[in-house]
């Protein structure tokens, strides 16, 4: 005969075949997720491994080497720890902050009218109707995120020829002589804002289309009957949709200016003088025709700390803006 | 007299045997020498140039006679010294160093090629017709040695020349081109230049970069008895000849086009070529783009002379490569690097190599009166090599950094933004500053340039 459990207080036994072992039991409470404990970790580590190889080691690197007198084309004189002398000397050196203000007023001039153009092509877009041109637009959008950096830069050194440029030609239709654009300081920073705009434009477009395919369609449709005003219905039903995009744009494209290289050099190598001698091609012209990787990775280092800053202010601020 | 003739003939005879026999001996000697290295591989870094194009042409012969292997990579010269910087900090793969002239001191300083006294002491693998004086001294001297040692050959090989549109300067009433720089600006100029129909008289490639530096800003230094540093190494732009210097170039603005300042090149180039400028001082290797119909028109208008002389004399652009033996290549790659350094620069090839396009450092080749014939810029080149500055840049590690900081105020002056004093005083103070941290006025550093 068999005891009751209830009456000798011992819990019933379980058949032992039908026991998980306790490392893969769940935990009181929770339902079985039906895998591992690590196997989460397998699917992660490769995503993580790489990221450690390619973004988190270069950058510790990149901060060792600050604290380094570390000139590849002086291999002979070793590569000793100097410990705050590269930060000092970048801090000192008034090229650097020319620079960096010279970024900052791009930033500043072309952020604003990819922000107002992009908003305004996202919002033709999403007009009903016409659906195989807003198709068609939608795809004519990536042509210009498609195109490598450099070709940007030669398409924009024809762009604004001064013979036979088409610009100067646009200009002409209206009765203005050839302007000088690649020769003369205004002249080249406005060239590369302009093909800055043109390449990314479309990507500000792109992100602020998908926020506005987020405003649920009935409250859209309510607040069109609520209001014939199309500024209400942006500044009240669809703009909280776009904010969250809005930061990401500004994130993205506030790290892009500030590593934007490729397109700038092709045009104008900065100049002329330094007329667009953005921050990036600066970092690059100390670090790989100067060779002095120790200097040019304490620019990048005080370059990374602008941006985290930068990233950060955005969230604050416009997160805020969206919880409220 | 039929004995005299007699006579001649056959000496005749056999200085025709010995010229045709020379290169046959090269050829045995290279094929005797390279056996023990067949199957070797050389690694090189080439540009998208002439020079480059016509040595590629003639690669399969070396490679047929020598069995040694020559990778190449083609590479913008911008990126060239960068590479193989890279290259040579990483104990890479190049056996054969690509040296421009600015380049020699940073490569010899650090050890990265060798100089050539150990190869040429291997008779095995040195040709008995290396014969280093047919090089043109001056090339010889500021192209491969440094520190009284050579380490590189001459291989592509530019001067300054000034490239000139014989029939606008006809049209003007002049029928020759000007012979110094005072003329070209007080005389010439003002009656080419005519802005309402877009036509210049001159136009000086600007743009930011080397082209800034060496091409426009050391241009006008040397003919008006300036320099970049006087003996001791300290700033010279601010004496009154290198002023001087400054302040034409300021002076001559007014007859370039607008937007000279971001002239490449290839732009300079293009503005002769299509009519829009009277004259540009380019180097000698954009002589086939000016002569090719399919880019340009000038057609028999084009003619060559050399660059105009100025108050110290005729003291044109200097620039060219060397190849180089790299330090870090194996015993075997050294000794094929070698043979194919040697075979590249040498007279057996210089025409085979003129001929496809390239120009030679040897100067044999140019006194072929066919090769005289046929290259309208031989001449002038010639006789801008008799005389030179080796260290028309400097030549020293420090170049590159100096460069950037030339390039920036060397542009801004053009533009108006700084006056040539202000701009002169302010690459002074830094390029000292860059001089001191190498070393040069602590004594750790002899003063080459």
């Amino acid at each position: 005969m068999t005891p009751n459990p209830a009456e000798t207080g011992a819990a019933p036994a379980a058949p032992a075949a039908a026991d998980p072992p306790a490392a893969t039991r769940p935990a009181p409470g929770r339902l079985d997720p039906g895998y591992g404990r690590l196997t989460p970790l397998w699917f992660l580590l490769p995503a993580v491994g790489t990221l450690l190889v390619i973004g988190i080691y270069p950058t510790l690197f990149a901060l060792v080497t600050s604290f380094r007198r570390y000139n590849l084309a002086r291999p002979r004189d070793g590569f000793p720890f100097v410990g705050f002398e590269n930060y000092l000397g970048v801090l000192g050196d008034r090229s650097y902050w020319d620079s960096l203000l010279l970024t900052a007023r791009f930033f500043l001039t072309v952020m604003p009218v990819e922000l107002v153009l992009g908003i305004a092509i996202a919002l033709m877009l999403h007009q009903p109707g016409l659906s195989f041109l807003r198709a068609l637009a939608r795809v004519s959008l990536v042509v210009p995120l498609a195109t490598t950096f450099a070709v940007v830069g030669l398409i924009g050194r024809l762009i604004f020829n001064r013979d036979f440029g088409v610009a100067n030609q646009l200009l002409g239709f209206v009765g203005l002589g050839g302007f000088d654009w690649l020769g003369s300081s205004a002249g080249a920073f406005a060239a590369i804002a302009v093909m800055d705009v043109w390449q990314w434009t479309p990507f500000c477009a792109l992100i602020f289309l998908a926020g506005l395919s987020m405003v649920p369609v009935e409250i859209e449709e309510a607040a069109r009957l609520e209001t014939p005003s199309r500024l209400a219905l942006l500044r009240h039903v669809q703009l909280p949709y776009l904010l969250p995009g809005l930061t990401a744009v500004l994130i993205l494209r506030s790290a892009d200016i500030l590593k934007l290289f490729d397109m700038v050099f092709v045009m104008t190598r900065g100049g002329p003088g330094a007329a667009t001698d953005l921050i990036s091609i600066y970092i690059q012209r100390i670090g790989f025709r100067v060779f002095d990787m120790g200097t040019a990775s304490a620019q990048a280092i005080l370059l990374l700390v602008v941006t985290i800053i930068l990233s950060r202010l955005y969230i604050r601020l416009l997160y805020k803006e969206i919880d409220s | 007299m039929r004995k005299r003739t007699r006579g001649t003939a056959a000496l005749a005879l056999l200085a025709g045997a010995t010229l045709w026999q020379a290169p046959a001996r090269a050829a045995d000697w290279l094929e005797t020498a390279a056996a023990p290295l067949k199957g070797t591989a050389v690694t090189t870094t080439f540009l998208d140039r002439p020079g480059y194009r016509a040595i590629i042409k003639l690669l399969p012969e070396f490679e047929k006679k020598t069995g040694i292997k020559v990778n190449y990579e083609i590479v913008p010269y911008e990126n060239a010294r960068e590479k193989q910087v890279l290259n040579f900090t990483s104990r890479g793969d190049l056996t054969v160093a690509l040296v421009d002239l600015v380049w020699i001191g940073e490569f010899a300083e650090n050890g990265w090629i060798e100089p050539i006294d150990g190869l040429k002491g291997d008779a095995k693998v040195t040709d008995p017709n290396l014969n280093l004086q047919g090089f043109f001294p001056l090339l010889l001297d500021a192209f491969g040695t440094w520190g009284g040692k050579v380490y590189g050959l001459p291989f592509d090989n530019y001067s300054g020349l000034l490239f000139y549109n014989a029939c606008m300067l006809k049209d003007a009433g002049f029928d020759k081109p000007p012979a110094t720089w005072g003329a070209l600006l007080k005389d010439y100029a003002p009656k080419l230049t005519k802005a309402d129909k877009n036509q210049y008289a001159f136009a000086l490639q600007s743009r930011r970069g080397e082209t800034q530096s060496a091409d426009s800003f050391m241009r006008v230094l040397w003919p008006f008895g300036g320099s970049l540093l006087d003996k001791n190494f300290k700033s010279n732009l601010n004496s009154p000849e290198s002023q001087a210097g400054l302040q034409f170039r300021q002076d001559l603005m007014k007859y370039m086009p607008p937007g000279v300042v971001s002239f490449d090149h290839n732009e300079a180039v293009n503005a002769l070529a299509q009519g829009q400028v009277a004259m540009i001082t380019e180097w000698s290797a954009f002589y086939g783009t000016l002569t090719d119909p399919k880019t340009s028109k000038l057609g028999e208008c084009l003619a060559v002379a050399p660059e105009p002389e100025g108050p110290a004399g005729r003291l044109p652009a200097l620039g060219g490569f060397s190849l180089a033996v790299a330090s870090q290549a194996t015993d075997a790659e050294k000794k094929a690097a070698w043979l194919f350094i040697q075979w590249a620069t040498s007279e057996a090839i210089a025409r085979p190599y003129v001929e496809a396009g390239g120009v030679s450092g040897r100067s044999a080749i140019y006194q072929q009166p066919d090769i005289k014939a046929s290259y309208k810029f031989v001449e002038p080149m010639v006789a801008s090599w008799q005389k030179g500055v080796p260290q028309y840049r400097p030549r020293f590690p420090a170049w590159p950094a100096i460069s950037e900081v030339v390039a920036e105020w060397g542009s801004k002056m053009m533009l108006g933004e700084t006056t040539p004093a202000a701009g002169a005083k302010e690459i002074g103070s830094r390029m000292e500053g860059i001089l001191g941290k190498e070393g040069y006025y602590s004594g750790k550093k002899a003063l080459l340039q």
